[in-house]
């Protein structure tokens, strides 16, 4: 193309703060179908290159086809070489692309606006086709079409761990699938149209330390690839195409962030403390691998959620005992002495393998996941737990299983652990001597039945994320309704409340390991609520130490016993910002400025 | 120039696999080829043309050659399309 946007006015967006931070760069479009074209015209020198690049793209194209059909015929036999023959017979119809060439020749159209204007005009016609069996073919069409396009901007569609230069993701909304192996020396913000702050795209934001905003209703009509972004996470806001003076502004801004940020750090070898001497334990979540040095940089007690499931959903076929062991020997050998928790597979839900569920469900949260996934799939728990425990010889290790709604379920588990242990004691490998097992309290019936729960685990550690979804029965990604989704509702506290009751009477400790903690209000309940451990992304862990290490244990019991009487949510963050203005000012620049 | 008239014989019509066998068959012959439904007439050798004819069962097409083998493309293509894509499986 002959011009950047660069005279283009700049145009400021404003949707829902995800994760804090401010973050510049490129846009970087995924799943999106209809991309912003431009209709600059290309120089008469750039001619020639801009044909090249339409012909390269259909090339790439069709690489790419032959990538995915040919991948799926194993399976699927020759109805997708059908597919492939027809769908390389769009990109090497001569009309088309005599006429696209004529645009950009002739028209000076750029690439994708001349490919895009022939496209169009075939696919016009369609709308005009009565029969509905025929035109529906256009979706074909429309996804030859938008993988053109896609090359023509060169950016492949591909998983965003093949990601090798720094950009903004935009995207619709992100699913676990898609942010797999995403490294954060490449992605620097994140921007969707949908989700609110706790969908996917805002927690995997906040784990990594990106800044991202979400909820931007229809951002990505407006955007096209390697637009320049500012993204400012902290305050919800996007601006496209920002002029010299608001990056300058931003500039400002992100180095006052960064140096908050070396603020807190300062405090991280602090022990995580109340004034009246009340310790909490403080550990990260850890997602991957890459993500071990965060955790130990930011001060943790360990890991209190270590997600299984990204090792499994970023490859193709399941891994062998022996690569899962090495991959959970280098977390707990790189963390020992301090404890591990490694929480066994958890897919369903939106968090679905190749391999894993052949099948479309109609309702996958409530669906095959978690322990209902594992317990039927023996095969793959027991070679998980095969490699957990022998990863336990090198360190502290706790095992963990996730989405447990019954007592049947933990009995079950644990006998296929004595049994794994066993087996691997009489093959002679080295195996911990204490490997605690609890599990995850997430669903409204492990609540009611906590004390009976507790009487089979080591401990507990509640899920906020889905406990809040399940018991306010709100799907946290549904924009229409995300307003229910609120960790301050008081149906939540005494979710918590009882759930630490049980606990505590059984003589167990008690975690939690979602998203709640994450801002000052849940921090202080939670720690008001007698919680042992909380469990956070490693980038949020100074700021909790720092909300701990300003407050007595006893004024937060005195809070949490408050809220536990009010009526709603709103009542509960009213009286909790009250305590901090009048009993501790100092923490009033922790509530996040823009509250949604 | 010859010029035949065919109905399609496919409960489906034409749709884009078979839109492509028809333009993998005209695609063997030098003439110009053009089909034409109602008043739309499109280049019988562009897959994205013959598919956005929404040519569907029993509609009458128009195939009109212009060319050295003339004659042979539009008897060749009438058939297969009277046939009902005969040699292609339709599901």
């Amino acid at each position: 193309m002959s011009k950047e946007g660069g005279e283009k006015k700049e145009l400021v967006f404003n949707g829902i703060p995800a994760s804090p931070g401010i973050a510049f760069g490129e846009a970087f479009v995924v799943n999106v179908d209809d991309f912003m074209i431009d209709e600059d015209k290309v120089a008469p020198e750039a001619v020639d290159d801009e044909v090249a690049r339409f012909k390269e793209a259909l090339g790439e194209t069709e690489r790419e086809l032959f990538e995915i059909y040919g991948k799926m015929q194993d399976d699927m036999g020759d109805e997708h070489a059908k597919i492939l023959d027809t769908h390389r017979m769009i990109l090497s119809d001569e009309i088309m692309i005599n006429d696209t060439i004529r645009h950009i020749k002739d028209d000076r159209m750029n690439a994708a606006y001349a490919f895009n204007s022939v496209l169009d005009k075939t696919l016009k016609k369609f709308d005009a086709i009565k029969d509905n069996y025929l035109k529906e073919r256009a979706e074909d069409i429309r996804d030859v079409k938008r993988r053109v396009l896609r090359n023509i901007f060169g950016q492949r569609i591909e998983g965003l761990d093949k990601l090798r230069k720094k950009v903004i993701v935009v995207a619709k909304s992100l699913t676990p699938s898609d942010t797999a192996g995403l490294k954060k020396q490449y992605v620097q913000g994140i921007v969707t149209d949908r989700g609110g702050s706790t969908s996917h795209a805002a927690i995997i934001a906040r784990s990594h330390g990106i800044p991202a905003v979400v909820g931007l209703r229809n951002f990505t009509k407006f955007v096209k690839p390697r637009d320049r972004l500012v993204v400012d996470g902290t305050m919800g806001q996007v601006v496209l195409r920002p002029s010299v003076e608001t990056v300058k502004e931003y500039e400002e801004a992100q180095r006052k962030f960064m140096e908050m940020e070396k603020e807190l750090l300062t405090i991280k070898d602090y022990p995580a403390v109340t004034l009246d001497g009340h310790t909490i334990e403080l550990a990260a979540n850890l997602e991957t691998t890459d993500e071990l040095d965060d955790v130990i940089g930011h001060g943790a007690k360990g890991v209190g959620l270590f997600r299984t499931e990204y090792f499994f959903i970023t490859r193709q076929n399941l891994p062998s005992e022996e690569e899962q062991y090495k991959y959970y020997s280098s977390v707990v050998k790189k963390l020992a002495p301090e404890s591990v928790i490694i929480r066994t597979l958890d897919v369903g839900g939106d968090k679905i393998a190749r391999w894993s569920h052949d099948y479309q469900e109609s309702n996958p949260f409530m669906g095959w996941r978690g322990i209902r996934f594992t317990l039927t799939r023996k095969d793959i728990f027991r070679t998980q737990l095969r490699a957990i425990y022998r990863a336990s010889a090198h360190g502290s290790v706790r095992v963990m299983f996730p989405m447990i709604s019954v007592v049947e379920e933990v009995i079950a588990a644990k006998e296929i652990c004595k049994e794994v242990k066993e087996d691997l004691v009489r093959e002679r490998y080295q195996v911990g001597d204490e490997v605690e097992i609890g599990i995850m309290i997430e669903t409204p019936s492990s609540v009611a039945i906590a004390d009976h729960l507790a009487k089979e685990v080591d401990f507990f550690s509640i899920g906020t994320n889905d406990l809040i979804q399940y018991t306010l029965a709100v799907d946290r990604g549904n924009s229409r309704i995300s307003y229910l989704y609120n960790a301050l509702h008081p149906s939540i506290l005494r979710m918590i409340r009882d759930t630490v009751n049980a606990a505590h009477k059984a003589g167990i400790w008690v975690g939690v390991c979602g998203e709640m903690p994450a801002n000052i209000h849940g921090a202080l309940l939670l720690l008001g609520l007698d919680i042992d451990e909380l469990s956070a992304s490693p980038y949020l862990l100074p700021e909790i130490k720092k909300v701990v290490r300003s407050v007595t244990f006893d004024e937060t019991r005195a809070l949490a016993k408050k809220a536990l009487q009010l009526k709603t949510a709103d009542e509960v963050r009213t009286v909790i910002e009250k305590f901090i203005s009048e009993r501790r000012p100092e923490l009033k620049e922790l509530i996040p400025e823009a509250t949604r | 120039m010859v010029t035949r008239t065919v109905k399609v014989k496919n409960k489906n019509g034409i749709h884009l696999r078979l839109a492509g066998e028809l333009v993998k068959a005209a695609s063997m012959f030098s003439s110009e080829i053009m089909i034409s439904k109602d008043s739309q007439e499109v280049n019988a050798k562009s897959i994205l043309g013959v598919a956005s004819l929404g040519a569907e069962y029993g509609a009458e097409l128009v195939i009109k050659a212009d060319g050295e083998d003339e004659e042979e493309a539009v008897s060749y293509l009438v058939k297969m399309i009277d046939s009902g894509f005969a040699e292609v499986k339709d599901e």
